[in-house]
């Protein structure tokens, strides 16, 4: 029998869940915000409320970014995301870096003031973004603010839809869930018109949402509890889209995660969000309250009977936790690394309970879906077999940045320069990465291609999560293969081999100020892609074989 | 029951076999750092890559379950070139050859793997912890293959074993890392028992 995860902790973390128990993350976190680090007596605290071994507990509090840096009066984090590196070259890092004489992660010997890195804010739309103390500010003099001590909080364009019919960027109005059951449209009915739907996971897979739901419909037998997870935790460096549809439209998500519950028979919800987006959180909280006021939530929601409840989780600093088992992982409270498949979550997944993954954007697609059916659905992209339509965000190199609902098909060159108003400054663009960092690398004289799953595909480049982060003119493409094998190597779960030690010799080949030898890079590449565990290793060669093959010349190759 | 055929040699197994028992039962060797036939596959190392026909990528043998009909080749070129490359990795971390009797040497010794093509840095040196009288840990020796920590777990039920840190930085570590002695160890020895490396050890009390 396949187990690939720990059995015996997954079901020790379930027993204390059903006890109310707080998870061992959840209790190092607070150690973390109310002292600035965590020691052991926290650690021995957080062994005995959640009932993890105390051994596991410090394997968790060696893990996440946020329960690493330690935090002085005054913390103050710098995003090192993709669209900050594509604004400035990471030199606001290295401003803030000389003028508090402390490296990343360091914290003043009086205590006074901390420097941490992030990855990413989500203010891609107007980098460099800094984060002091809970205020997020960005921008051009960013820097100068913060170290005089008057950041402020950066604002956020309006997002606008491109399509005569929103379907994501709509006011939320329950419209999918209330129809499902004050018509009484049954589960399987449902699961049908998602599946005829055909709903595409929008985390980069693509994956049929209709097919994994109904592997969990079909899991376990009678009466076995399953679970709805939201990914609200997939942390594209250059992509705020999941931030956009958490904070400006979180009932649109939890009605998503109530017909998927309705759909496969699960009574509980859960989104993980990002700590990087700290106001993800409580907007989800308090639309969850308001459902719950408005008996959208609950024991029997809209008189149905129906029960369905939904928990918000945030997470604490780890790319690879948008991978779906290292998500659930870090659901339970463990170390966020990923495990292999099978089981798939569909089987065993939170709790070792059936449960079904699905991103952000994917769910909120579903009350669409469940309020006009498949068939309006696949009219939303005239210009594409693909259904449905997609959110994509531009970041701050482009005169127009923002969160823009688009259809499929249309080209990037009409998305980058139409939609997005080419770049700013009269700059040029050189190459875009579309779909985050595991995503390919375009070249300028490839913004013909259709912004489409397969389209993009054909050109080593991935539609990923949307979005879409322009280098101009003046960028290096070996800093930009640098910067993306520092993040890589960074985040690394640190479980498979070609992952944890590839990453970080890939680093060291472009980090080095010397040729790099073509056939050892090639060799390192096909280890990643064939050898990884999960996308995080097998993905991160995808950007380097698009720089290899449009921009050899300026990678410094021997 | 699956019938597969493993380098040309039939074999039956049973129904939940992966490839690599599949492969043994064909008594054919495949490359392995992470694996214990005790414990849970763990799908880590990524050395067991085999071919299946039909598939345009090796699989991992161990975490892949068998299907009836399935064709293998537990030499696939692919597959071996990944073996070979992840051994040179993990070698590369190491500041010191691991010692020849260990399996890591074996694995490295039958692959024909010798000089890394990508050295680089290595895991700090750092004085054996030999605070328990029977236990040792030589943390730089570790490659976080698991075992360790799934011994623990899953033989003997104690729990005092972890995975600390991430990426690169990844090792292991005893209660709240102050050793054997300190944690909820009970000496068993499953962990030295099981470690590919000899970055934990038992100390031995005979001359």
């Amino acid at each position: 029998m396949l187990e690939t995860m720990s059995k015996n902790l997954v079901e020790l973390v379930r027993r204390h869940h059903t006890l109310d128990a707080p998870s061992a993350l959840d209790v190092l976190k607070e150690a973390v915000e109310l002292r600035g680090e965590i020691t052991d007596a926290d650690r021995r605290e957080a062994a005995q409320r959640s009932g993890l071994p105390e051994a596991a507990v410090y394997g968790v509090s060696t893990f996440y970014d946020d329960l690493l840096q330690p935090r002085g009066e005054r913390h103050v984090r710098v995003c090192t995301g993709t669209a900050c590196f594509a604004a400035t070259g990471d030199a606001h890092v290295d401003a803030l870096r000389e003028a508090f004489g402390l490296g990343l992660g360091e914290r003043a010997a009086d205590g006074s003031v901390s420097l941490a890195e992030t990855v990413c804010l989500g203010f891609c739309h107007s980098s460099p973004a800094v984060r002091d103390g809970d205020t997020i500010d960005a921008g051009e003099d960013v820097v100068a603010r913060v170290l005089s001590g008057s950041a402020r909080p950066a604002a956020e364009p309006a997002w606008v839809s491109l399509l005569d019919e929103p379907v994501l960027t709509r006011p939320p109005d329950w419209s999918g869930l209330r129809r499902v059951l004050n018509e009484r449209i049954a589960p399987e009915a449902l699961l049908e018109e998602v599946k005829a739907a055909d709903v595409r996971g929008r985390g980069g897979a693509g994956f049929p949402a209709g097919t994994k739901w109904q592997f969990a419909r079909a899991a376990g037998g009678d009466g076995v509890q399953k679970f709805i997870v939201a990914n609200g935790d997939e942390g594209d460096p250059g992509s705020y889209i999941d931030k956009y549809l958490m904070e400006r439209s979180p009932e649109l998500l939890i009605e998503g995660l109530a017909l998927a519950g309705y759909a496969v028979g699960a009574a509980h919800g859960f989104v993980l969000c990002r700590s990087e987006y700290p106001r993800s959180k409580p907007a989800l909280e308090a639309a969850a309250e308001r459902a719950q006021a408005d008996g959208l939530l609950g024991d029997d929601v809209l008189g149905s009977g129906f029960a369905f409840d939904v928990t918000i989780v945030e997470g604490a600093g780890s790319y690879v936790v948008g991978e779906e088992t290292a998500l659930l992982a870090c659901l339970e409270g463990l170390r966020g690394t990923v495990s292999a498949r099978p089981p798939f979550p569909a089987q065993e997944g939170l709790y070792g309970r059936p449960t079904v993954v699905n991103n952000v954007e994917t769910l909120c697609n579903i009350p669409f879906v469940a309020a006009r059916g498949a068939a309006a659905y696949h009219a939303l992209s005239p210009a594409s077999d693909t259904a449905g339509s997609k959110l994509v965000c531009f970041n701050e190199r482009f005169a127009r940045p923002g969160v823009y609902e688009v259809p499929f098909g249309v080209s990037m060159r009409w998305l980058c320069d139409e939609v997005a108003d080419g770049l700013r400054d009269g700059r040029a663009i050189k190459a875009v990465q579309i779909g985050g960092p595991l995503g390919g690398i375009l070249p300028a004289s490839l913004l013909d291609t259709p912004f489409d799953f397969d389209a993009l595909a054909a050109e080593g480049c991935m539609l990923g999560h949307g979005g879409i982060v322009a280098f101009d003119d003046a960028t290096s493409m070996r800093d930009v293969a640098r910067h993306l094998l520092r993040f890589g190597a960074h985040e690394s779960c640190g479980k498979c081999f070609p992952c944890r030690i590839g990453l970080r010799r890939a680093h060291a080949l472009f980090a080095a100020d010397a040729p790099v030898d073509r056939g050892r890079l090639e060799a390192l590449l096909e280890t990643l892609e064939l050898g990884s565990l999960c996308a995080h290793g097998g993905g991160m060669p995808a950007p380097i074989r698009s720089l290899l093959k449009h921009f050899p010349d300026e990678l410094g190759l021997a | 029951m699956p019938a597969v055929t493993v380098d040309g040699v039939a074999v039956e197994v049973a129904a939940s076999a992966t490839l690599l028992e599949a492969a043994r039962a064909a008594g054919r060797w495949v490359p392995t750092l992470c694996f214990d036939a005790r414990q849970a596959p763990f799908g880590a190392c990524r050395a067991c890559l085999v071919g299946v026909e039909g598939s345009a990528a090796p699989l991992p043998a161990c975490t892949t379950p068998c299907r009836d009909g399935m064709v293998l080749d537990t030499e696939d070129p692919a597959g071996r070139r990944v073996a070979h490359a992840v051994v040179e990795l993990v070698l590369s971390e190491l500041p010191q050859a691991p010692a020849p009797h260990t399996e890591l040497a074996q694995v490295a010794q039958r692959l024909g793997v010798e000089e890394p093509r990508w050295p680089g840095e290595t895991h700090a040196p750092q004085p054996a912890d030999t605070r328990h009288p029977y236990l040792a840990f030589q943390h730089e020796l570790c490659i976080s293959c698991g075992r360790c920590v799934r011994a623990c777990d899953e033989l003997q039920g104690t729990f005092a074993l972890t995975a600390t840190g991430r990426g690169f930085e990844a090792n292991v570590a005893a209660g709240l890392d102050e050793g054997f002695r300190a944690s909820a160890c009970v000496a068993c020895g499953a962990c030295a028992d099981t470690c590919p490396t000899d970055a934990i050890t038992e100390v031995s009390l005979l001359p």
